[in-house]
């Protein structure tokens, strides 16, 4: 990827949180941590869409919330348009919010209840001043609200009077109002039903065409990742362990969590599920407090060798653009085995 | 369910009476549950029938708020009555009304004939007693068994769900348990009275994908060995792909459509099932496939669309539609839909997605039905 192409940069992003609460308990020697992100490194360009994948507390979204500074990282660098966000000042993080918008999870929980939807998606417009007259501003609101497939007479309405995944359009519609350049979607449509969730994947897809919007897209449903993305990162406890562009990635996974967590989503065709070989995991994941010695990966891999224990792989380019932290990655599937824990 | 006082049954067991001649395990025959609430009446369930045999597993599937929980919890009779009544339609389970029950026969049945796995674990886990009181109860209550016997009986379950160190575990409490051994504890709950069908309402909705493949196998398993029937709804169509042998696809608390797991995939007959088929992604090969959602939103259960309920989102719907319900139209291998135009082949053909399958065969001889 040409370097001028690059959006946001990643680099070594570490974020650790202390368990213990109390001014004491953080500063003492034995301070516990939850190693939520560790050494994670990705770009994305101008335009395109990098999903993230992972199972819940892999870290997803703190490594969202740290590239939107929302969290303080401990450690690396978040780089937007060449520049560190961490060096800067009020007035360019003002202006880098205006470039990087976010949209969350929960359309219920994120969208001010005493506000009309009308003044939720004009606010970030006051805020930046980008459009400075009243009138103007409401026309460009409704604007918008057709666009995201809203009635625009609906402009004075409250987010209790929409449904689920229509006040997921009203946080669209307002993440999309200072036409930002990357847009950070967390878990965008776990909240909704199948029907719903592929109109609100749709519309991300038409804006993102029209405006050339990138997504850093963070979720936890492999096939809606694969749907939408362009590339892919696979996360477990922290660390990145795959990533490439979305056809590698799904059809020759190298690493073997990649391998398994693919072989664990059931696919909607009976033929297809009653043939395929599946891998089937033993134990939960290990907790990101205590983490495992070597590869984060090594207490359920089902290929671990004694090596896996003792020395934490690197991420390295196994095929061209393709990334893989483990010392055994083969690009071929994994037989079904299991392990007992 | 749990801290009721320990009271022993002396009557046998339902489960061991047999099923009479020409029935099901369980039918269910057009069972209609209102709610009357101030708002209105919530027609939350609003004429749901199929039939359900030992070692068969159903699929419930549809939107949030399309009546699949409350179905299965009016069938094990856990609605409060009010706000809930049942306005029509019957349950036989093996050929015995649950409807007409005494409560106290009811209780019987409950959690030993028929177990339910509910959405959320936590909630239906008490938090104050330990794993293995709360799995010894059941036994207790329903099997007569010792303090000890019962014990003994927890740890043979904990251990048989995989739950590592069994002994010891069974003597802790709930927080104590990551998300996906609760779930495995409360499997264990339900399989402590080896039932004759077990619900389970979204079991690994909660869950990583890793977990859920191990929850999904070892209900497999179980099912397997016991031979019991299972009620698995979720709104995930792999997992209704991965272990359903039929499936009935709800809608603003009617089922519009029910066949073989078969049948549903492959030759669907009603709108929506077709809606919520070109609504998923779909692991592809090499190219990505379009999404077609389906457009709007479900209709609310105070305030049903007349005719069919599906006609406000319906590509398909005609003034036929907007005005009349829709008869349900049944083939001979008993795959049914709710629909003006499923018994019209022309239509169906035309405007069914077309799925490629990989192993192309006859549905109705692979059921072993003459066709
Ligand atoms: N006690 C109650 N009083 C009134 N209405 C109720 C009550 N319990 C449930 N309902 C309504 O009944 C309908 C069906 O609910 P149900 O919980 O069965 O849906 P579901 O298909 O299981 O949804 P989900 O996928 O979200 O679990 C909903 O409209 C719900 O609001
Ligand atoms: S009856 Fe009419 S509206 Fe209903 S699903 Fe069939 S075609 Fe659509
Ligand atoms: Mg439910």
């Amino acid at each position: 990827m040409a370097d001028s192409n690059v959006l946001l940069r990643v680099e070594h992003l570490c974020k650790d949180f202390p368990v213990d609460k109390g001014f004491l308990a953080k500063h003492s020697k034995n301070a516990r941590y939850v190693h939520a992100v560790n050494d994670v490194s990705f770009d994305i360009a101008a335009g395109e869409t990098f999903g993230l994948v992972g199972e819940s507390g892999c870290g997803k979204s703190t490594t969202g919330r740290c590239i939107m500074r929302l969290t303080e990282p401990t450690g690396g660098k978040v780089l937007f348009e060449g520049k560190n966000i961490a060096e800067m000042d009020k007035k360019a993080l003002k202006s880098m919010r205006r470039e990087m918008q976010f949209i969350f999870q929960d359309p219920y929980a994120s969208l001010n209840p005493r506000m009309t939807i009308g003044e939720i998606i004009s606010e970030p417009m006051v805020i930046h001043n980008t459009v400075p007259d009243k009138a103007e501003r409401i026309d460009f609101v409704r604007e918008l609200l057709d666009t995201v497939g809203l009635n625009p007479e609906h402009i004075n309405r409250y987010p209790h009077e929409f449904s689920g995944g229509q006040r997921q359009r009203v946080g669209i519609a307002r993440a999309f109002a200072l036409r930002p350049k990357l847009i950070i979607c967390d878990e965008p449509v776990s909240a909704l039903d199948v029907s719903i969730q592929a109109q609100v994947l749709n519309l991300l897809t038409d804006l993102q065409k029209e405006f050339g919007t990138a997504y850093l897209f963070i979720a936890h449903d492999l096939s809606v990742v694969q749907h939408i993305s362009d590339r892919v990162a696979v996360m477990y406890l922290g660390n990145m362990m795959e990533f490439s562009d979305w056809k590698t990635l799904y059809n020759e996974p190298c690493h073997p969590y990649t391998q398994s967590l693919l072989s664990a989503v059931p696919i909607p065709d009976p033929d297809i599920q009653g043939k395929r070989e599946r891998i089937i995991l033993r134990g939960d994941p290990p907790s990101p407090i205590d983490p495992p010695s070597g590869c984060p990966f090594h207490t359920r891999c089902p290929i671990a060798q004694a090596k896996c224990s003792q020395e934490k792989p690197e991420l390295r380019e196994v095929l061209p653009n393709h990334y893989c932290a483990c010392h055994f990655a083969e690009p071929n599937p994994i037989k079904e085995s299991s392990i007992e824990l | 369910m749990f801290g009721l006082g320990l009271k022993k049954r002396n009557k046998t067991d339902l489960r061991d009476t047999p099923i009479p001649e020409g029935h099901h395990l369980l039918e269910v025959n057009d069972l209609k549950m209102y709610f009357h609430t101030q708002d209105g009446v919530v027609k939350a369930v609003n004429g749901v029938s199929y039939t359900l045999d030992r070692g068969e597993t159903l699929g419930v599937v549809g939107e949030s708020g399309s009546g699949k929980s409350v179905t299965s919890l009016t069938i094990m009779g856990l609605i409060d009555m009010p706000p809930g009544k049942v306005e029509g339609g019957d349950v036989l389970y093996r050929g015995k009304s649950l409807i007409n029950m005494s409560e106290a026969e009811l209780e019987g049945v409950r959690g030993n004939d028929i177990a339910m796995i509910f959405q959320d674990p936590m909630t239906s886990l008490n938090p104050v007693y330990t794993i293995g009181r709360q799995l010894s109860e059941g036994m207790r209550l329903h099997k007569g068994m010792s303090k000890k016997e019962a014990m003994d009986r927890s740890i043979e379950l904990l251990r048989m769900v995989g739950i590592p160190n069994a002994e010891q575990r069974v003597k802790e409490y709930p927080h104590e348990f990551s998300g996906g051994m609760r779930q495995r504890v409360m499997i264990a709950m339900a399989l402590a009275c080896e039932p004759d069908i077990l619900i389970a309402d979204e079991p690994t909705t909660a869950l990583d994908v890793t977990i859920q493949a191990q929850i999904i196998e070892l209900m497999q398993e179980l099912q397997h060995k016991n031979g019991n029937a299972i009620i698995m709804i979720t709104h995930d169509l792999g997992v209704v792909a991965d272990i359903a042998d039929k499936i009935m696809v709800m809608y603003a608390g009617s089922p519009v459509e029910f066949g073989s797991a078969l049948e549903i995939f492959y030759e669907p007959m009603h709108p929506y099932t077709w809606g919520l088929n070109r609504s998923i992604p779909k692991q592809v090969q090499d190219e990505k496939q379009p999404l077609t959602p389906i457009k709007g939103n479900p209709p609310s259960l105070v305030d049903l669309p007349d005719g069919c309920p599906f006609s406000p989102r319906c590509p398909y719907a005609t003034d036929l539609c907007r005005t009349q319900k829709p008869p349900t139209h049944t083939t001979k291998t008993g795959h049914y839909s709710k629909c003006h135009y499923s018994n019209d082949e022309q239509f169906v053909r035309a405007n069914a997605p077309k799925v490629e399958r990989i192993k192309p065969g006859d549905i109705a001889s692979e059921r072993g039905v003459d066709a």
